[in-house]
């Protein structure tokens, strides 16, 4: 008898457990069929990377005092990139309406917007003239804008003005200037070659400037088997061997090759602006003894890739319109001076790289902004993972000495075939 | 009804259980009763992942649309197609990792384990701090390391030496093993020790009384009975050893020659988003541990599910 029970109970507790996640996605898909029918103004979330200075808060406070009907909710993510597509890659492959606005690095919109989980954007009103046209460019997916450029970044010249009275502009006369380098017994040149991605970041640099690509302009086929690429990459594997980039800069990250400038072992260094601060801090042995230009190049100033940061819509949003208007007011003048003095990052709007209150505080922007006008952004398709492995895979194999350029090259082409397809 | 009738047995039966020991049919089948919501939910969390993985592995991953089957052709391009130089490399690189960390710490730890049974003063601070390094998360031990080995790092202070650890393949798989010998040689050490402590005294006196030499103690009497502890000690460090993951992801992030199975898995299955094709490569890895944890069981008759010999 008690048992018969027992079994009873087993199963209405089944029963409840079985009603209970049925009953989940019942919900959930009349959610979506109700927010289809809607309007798409109402309160939406924004996801986005992990934020340290508070600007977030404040620039949704406002946001949220214009529009009570339409409010939104910030949610913040890890501050690793790879955490961050990570939630949004499982949220979206569950088509679920959790992130309405999403925070995508440059290089993931191409991928986002081809596996069909953004919504395409007004390019009158988010792509303007006043947006920088790289930035606008990894946005760009089939023609069509997934994304509002919010946030961008180029890489840029460190040298140490103490030593060096006028920056080199081209790889020759940067190589010229090594011999300072060596008179103090210092390292000349690093960038970041470890095997991860920026390395193709540096590679993209290099090749760039040599006139060379990695893949067409549409990125559905493979460009980068030309004698430009292999000068590009020669440039760099040259410098290894002669010893202008020290060996250990082969396991060199971002950090590594800032602390080696900081710590005042390097002469020129390629890196984010972010290195500004730490370089000006008080305690620093390099404060007010270095400079920042623009990367040097072939026969003048050189091509940095692109940083950065889109702000996708949802394709699974409820509130679409909404979420269209959130992130064109996050474009405009006003949010991204927050952007740039609070943040402490690089706008998108070209007109405020001459703005004097905001040079004042970050002297380096008039050069920034020089170097975003002719930035490249990295190949934009939707494998970009993929495509950035091949490259990352076979250039840091030629870095080494282990392959000839020619022949990292070549199969690097071959790779990146097989990544596009 | 006969679920009625069979009840109220069973439960006559419960209580006296103690006097009759004998199981009649019936109380089997409550047994099955009672244990099917266990296998349902392990059916819900092991089956159905397992299984679902080996379904995606079926289709391709073309982007947008749905997957189409493609059979076993994700299958083909990993073993012998496209992908295959990538996967057999580190397929090789897994094995290398195995072999090499579980001797060494096998050995180390056996060494470690024999010295902690011996009976001295601060026994208990010498154990709990040899556990010290495998109580740190695989990530921060792989973190510090990767510190360790930095080319200005303290390894290369103290031992004066130049090397750039992470830098190219022998020094980078070099430093992997050292970091993950150090981390599980305290795990293989405390199985040893469990084994060795159930070794009774008397049998030691007795061989010590019959003339027997330190070596062949060790060799007569420690050796035989402390071998069911040391070979599950060891297929457990193989089975884990065979899915490392942390170490190379974070010391070198798979260059160098040291990606392993599971970093390939991840990449196609994260990075790439190719379910179908990291379902493959998650399959093949769960096959190519199981037939070496077979194979290990089989060569060593190892008694691990703890059936008794007889």
């Amino acid at each position: 008898m008690g048992s018969r029970r027992d079994l009873r109970v087993g199963i209405a507790a089944l029963g409840i457990a079985v009603l209970a996640l049925t009953g989940c996605s019942g919900t959930a898909s009349n959610g979506s069929s109700g927010g289809s029918a809607d309007s798409g103004v109402g309160p939406i979330t924004f996801a986005s990377g992990k934020d340290l200075t508070g600007a977030m808060p404040q620039l949704i406070a406002q946001w949220n005092q214009l529009h009570p009907d339409q409010k939104v909710t910030f949610i913040e993510l890890s501050a690793s990139p790879d955490d961050q597509r990570n939630s949004f890659v499982q949220d979206l492959q569950a088509k679920s309406s959790k992130y309405d606005v999403l925070w995508d690095d440059v290089v993931w919109t191409a991928e986002f917007a081809a596996h069909g989980w953004l919504e395409p954007l007004d390019e009158a009103t988010v792509g303007g003239s006043d947006v920088l046209p790289a930035a606008k460019a990894t946005a760009t997916y089939d023609g069509k804008m997934y994304g509002a450029p919010f946030m961008t970044n180029a890489g840029l010249l460190y040298y140490r003005s103490d030593l060096v009275p006028k920056p080199p502009t081209t790889w020759a006369e940067l190589e010229a200037d090594c011999a300072i380098a060596k008179a103090n017994n210092m390292d000349c040149y690093a960038g970041q070659f470890n095997q991860y991605e920026g390395l193709t970041v540096n590679a993209a640099e290099a090749i760039n400037d040599f006139g060379g690509s990695f893949l067409s302009a549409d990125g559905k086929s493979v460009a980068v088997d030309s004698a430009q690429s292999r000068a590009g990459l020669q440039q760099l594997v040259d410098m290894f061997k002669n010893g202008d980039i020290p060996p250990a800069a082969i396991t060199y990250q971002e950090s590594e090759s800032a602390d080696a400038f900081t710590s005042g072992k390097l002469l020129f260094l390629r890196n984010w602006p972010y290195v500004y601060t730490a370089g000006s801090a008080d305690g620093s042995v390099i404060k007010g003894k270095f400079g920042m230009a623009q990367l040097p190049g072939q026969n003048g100033p050189g091509i940095s890739s692109l940083g950065g940061i889109d702000l996708g819509v949802s394709a699974y949003s409820q509130h679409k319109t909404t979420a269209k208007n959130w992130v064109a007011w996050m474009q405009s003048q006003e949010s991204q001076k927050v952007l740039v003095s609070v943040m402490n990052q690089a706008s998108v709007l070209k007109s405020l790289y001459t703005d004097s209150t905001l040079n004042a505080a970050s002297p380096y922007l008039p050069t920034l902004g020089q170097q975003l006008l002719t930035a490249n952004p990295r190949p934009v398709t939707p494998n970009y993972n993929a495509v950035s492995l091949a490259i990352q895979k076979n250039a840091y194999a030629a870095l080494q000495g282990k392959v000839t350029v020619d022949a990292a090259i070549t199969q690097m082409a071959a790779d990146l075939k097989q990544a596009i397809q | 009804m006969s679920t009625h009738s069979g009840t109220t047995r069973t439960t006559r039966d419960a209580r006296t259980r103690r006097t009759s020991r004998t199981a009649r049919p019936n109380e089997a089948r409550l047994a099955f009763w009672l244990v099917v919501p266990a296998m349902m939910v392990l059916t819900v969390i092991i089956g159905y992942p397992i299984g679902e993985a080996m379904v995606r592995s079926l289709y391709g991953d073309t982007i947008g649309g749905t997957a189409p089957f493609v059979g076993l052709s994700n299958y083909v391009s990993a073993l012998v197609g496209t992908n295959s130089q990538e996967f057999w490399a580190s397929a090789g690189a897994t094995y290398l990792f195995a072999g090499v960390t579980v001797t060494m710490e096998t050995l180390i730890g056996f060494g470690m384990a024999l010295v902690m049974t011996r009976a001295f003063r601060g026994r208990g601070l010498m154990r709990a701090s040899v556990l010290v390094p495998w109580a740190i998360p695989t990530a921060v031990t792989a973190v510090l390391w990767k510190w360790s080995f930095d080319p200005v790092g303290i390894i290369n202070a103290v031992t004066g030496s130049h090397i750039i650890w992470t830098g190219s393949e022998w020094p980078s798989r070099t430093a992997i093993i050292i970091a993950d010998t150090w981390k599980t040689s305290p795990f293989i050490a405390l199985l040893i020790l469990a084994g060795l402590q159930i070794i009774p005294d008397e049998v030691y006196e007795a061989a010590k009384i019959d003339g027997a030499s330190a070596w062949q103690r060790f060799r007569l009497i420690t050796l035989p009975l402390v071998r069911p502890a040391l070979l599950v000690a060891v297929l457990f460090r193989l089975l884990d050893a065979l899915r490392m993951y942390d170490l190379p992801a974070i010391l070198t992030n798979g260059a160098n020659g040291t990606t392993t199975l599971s970093i390939l898995v991840v990449r196609a299955t994260l990075s790439q988003l190719k379910p179908g094709f990291g379902g493959a490569l998650s399959t093949l890895t769960f096959v190519f541990i199981f037939l070496t944890a077979y194979a290990f069981v089989r060569a060593l008759g190892v008694n691990f599910v703890g059936r008794s010999e007889k």
